[in-house]
């Protein structure tokens, strides 16, 4: 147990000693996500109060299309050199390397997504004061959810060359209940008043268990040398 | 031969049913009181979406059946079933939207049940868009059947999500026996309709493939002839 | 005529067979319906040195891989250090290295950072000590702490073969590893081969030079078009003969 949690744990700083090195992957989608807000924020000017209401919608939006870029970069780390061939000559379950790149990629999406929340705060006069316990409840266990399925199909469509855009098509389609449930919450906790729960949550809670299970056993079979 | 008579004859007994369905739903059922003809559009949209996802099982299980043992004809068959529940769950978003405009007034609407059936085509629609991009043969089969089993999973998800939406109308609908009686028989065209397309597609696939497999044979026959003649 | 056997076998020793490198036995693999290897049947004894040559699609390079356990045949059976790749894949693994067109490491991490991070995934007792040494034999001690996406070809491919080696593997799968090497380079990669056969290392190479390979290595195995065509001592063969039958004999 603990020759895999070391592991684990080797594989997660590799990504992130990267990640640090280059800067470059994280700098790119943190200016995603802000141009996506900026450009919803634009578009919305001119109607402050829907932009208000509807800035967990528009959160959302920003931190999908980061999210996506954020995960396929993640895995194009692994496909330059063919430095994933290489793991897979090591004598490690795959499954640790599913585990640590979700958890690289969570570390990463969860930093992207408080900046791009302070800055949709910001732009869109959203009082989060009501409940940010809630608030950051919600999105860690939907980012779970989100990496989860990420991680697999970026893994899945970099083995298969097609062209960017593709991860996007199959991931939204598959994450559209994360957005629902977790916009559903949001309504809920700040124009209702009501604390985080009931179906909401626990649809949250079952696509993260549902698929943080199946990505990870079925990872191996989309990873090809 | 036999088995083109064979067909013949299927997809006459599923055109005959049909056109007595037809004639069931607007002879013999009463128009409901408040939205009139377009009320018989449910007739047709209960049974077609069940049958989408009849089709969306299917490909849950040859996606699993690939999975398991990667066996090509699994993947030709989760293949068809995709395929032709994007064309059934066409029919549901189609038939579903006139019954809105029917009950009220609007083409769409984000209720619950109008955008489970979106979603649902979407996933599917992707998944068959996918597929098609996908050169290698292999990779395709083995991409259809990871998201084909994720896509299946999610379904429950999206149902259930889509139910925190406001929904405009209550669900229930009073139904009277003429038209329970209608609408049970209206399944029969719909089903065997269903089941002769995803088999039809099943066949199509199999022998695409085999085709290939053929070719593929020749060539390296070919090849290693014109190296000898050397 | 087309030769599709083996013009001559090694026989295996019978009191060898459980701890064989490499038993392959009707080995098949098939993408995308296309055959690329087809009845493929030798056995590997610990210590030879095996030329593997053809032509380019002759499946040199799927072979080596489906040894390498980064593949999975299609048909026939494979047994590596006497386990089935596909029940004990992680024993396996730890005993062999690989060394490919592609360097397999991490461009934005220093050379001995490379190491190191295999060296821990493999298993390896006090990775950073091995890497330093391997680093020295190569003649990188210099450039240890710099990026690898710095480096010459000849050098990044050098790290490569310290990667394949921090777990001093029995087993060594080179897939044409000359390939793009300067002068110096080539050298030392050879110089390398031999002292590991000398040890009493495995060795398959994949290689396009056949002069070279007949020269290093004690045993050739010639693909065709997926299938095994020779299979002998290098002493036996020259370079006409090999070429011949790689491009179609008569």
């Amino acid at each position: 147990m603990t020759g895999t949690l070391s592991q684990i744990f080797t594989l997660t700083a590799k990504d992130l000693r990267i990640e640090g090195r280059t800067r470059q992957s994280l700098a790119l989608v943190l200016v995603l996500g802000v141009l996506v807000i900026s450009v919803l924020g634009l578009g919305l000017g001119s109607q402050p109060a829907i932009a208000t209401m509807g800035t967990p919608a528009i959160l959302w939006v920003a931190y999908l299309f980061s999210g996506v870029l954020c995960f396929e970069k993640t895995m194009a780390i692994e496909r330059h050199d063919g430095a994933l061939a290489g793991l897979l000559l090591a004598p490690i379950d795959r499954g640790v390397i599913f585990a640590s790149k979700l958890i690289s990629n969570l570390i990463l999406m969860l930093g992207v997504a408080t900046v791009i929340t302070f800055v949709g705060i910001l732009f869109f006069n959203f009082d989060l004061s009501p409940a940010p316990g809630g608030f950051v409840l919600i999105i860690v266990i939907s980012m779970i959810g989100f990496a989860a399925v990420g991680t697999l199909f970026a893994a899945m469509v970099s083995s298969t060359r097609l062209q960017g855009g593709m991860l996007a098509m199959v991931l939204f389609p598959i994450i559209l209940p994360l957005v629902i449930a977790s916009t559903q919450q949001m309504t809920a906790m700040f124009r209702d008043g009501v604390a985080p729960g009931g179906a909401g949550l626990a649809i949250l809670g079952a696509f993260d268990a549902v698929f943080v299970v199946v990505s990870w056993l079925v990872f191996e079979l989309v990873l090809e040398p | 031969m036999k088995s083109r008579a064979l067909w013949t004859i299927y997809w006459l007994v599923v055109a005959a049913t049909f056109a007595g369905a037809i004639v069931l739903v607007f002879n013999y059922t009463p128009n409901e009181s408040t939205m009139g003809l377009i009320q018989k559009v449910f007739y047709f949209h209960l049974p077609i979406a069940i049958c989408t996802f009849l089709c969306c099982f299917c490909n849950f299980v040859g996606s699993i059946g690939y999975l398991i043992n990667r066996k090509r004809k699994w993947d030709d068959f989760a293949a068809a079933g995709a395929a032709v529940s994007v064309l059934l769950c066409t029919g549901v978003l189609l038939t579903g939207m006139l019954w809105a405009r029917g009950a009220w007034g609007v083409w769409w609407t984000w209720s619950p049940r109008l955008t489970f059936s979106f979603m649902l085509w979407l996933l599917y629609v992707v998944y068959v868009l996918v597929r098609a991009s996908i050169e290698s043969s292999q990779k395709r089969a083995i991409v259809g059947a990871v998201y084909g089993l994720v896509a299946f999973l999610d379904v429950p998800l999206v149902y259930l999500s889509a139910r925190l939406l406001p929904d405009i109308h209550p669900a229930s609908i009073g139904l009277a026996p003429s038209m329970k009686l209608t609408l049970g028989l209206c399944f029969i065209p719909i089903v065997l309709a269903t089941i002769g397309l995803v088999y039809a597609n099943f066949r199509v696939n199999v022998a695409r493939r085999q085709l290939a497999e053929a070719n593929e044979q020749l060539n390296l026959q070919t090849e290693t002839a014109a190296g000898g003649a050397l | 005529m087309i030769t599709a056997e083996a013009t001559t076998s090694r026989k295996p020793s019978v009191a060898a067979n459980a701890t064989l490198p490499v038993r392959a036995v009707n080995l098949g693999k098939s993408l995308d319906e296309r055959p690329i290897l087809q009845g493929i049947t030798f056995d590997i004894a610990q210590g030879e040195f095996v030329a593997l040559l053809g032509a380019n699609g002759a499946g040199k390079s799927t072979l080596l891989k489906t040894l390498s356990t980064l593949i999975t045949p299609s048909s026939g059976t494979l047994e590596l250090f006497g386990h089935s790749p596909r029940h004990h894949a992680a024993k396996i693994r730890a005993r062999l290295g690989l060394i490919g067109h592609q360097l397999m490491l991490y461009g934005d991490l220093t050379a001995h950072e490379n190491l190191v991070f295999f060296g821990r995934l493999f298993g390896v007792k006090n990775p950073a000590e091995r890497a330093r040494s391997l680093l020295v034999t190569l003649g990188l001690e210099k450039r240890a702490d710099d990026a690898v996406k710095t480096f010459s070809r000849g050098m990044a491919q050098r790290v490569s073969i310290a990667r394949a080696l921090m777990p001093d593997p029995e087993l060594l799968l080179a897939d044409e590893p000359f390939a793009g090497l300067d002068a110096p380079s080539t050298d030392m990669l050879e110089r390398v081969l031999a002292e590991l056969h000398a040890a009493g290392k495995t060795i398959i190479l994949a290689n396009h030079d056949i002069r070279q390979s007949l020269r290093l290595a004690g045993r050739a195995i010639v693909l065709r078009k997926g299938r095994k065509v020779i299979d002998d001592a290098a002493s036996t063969l020259d370079v006409e003969t090999v070429l011949h039958q790689m491009s179609g004999g008569a």
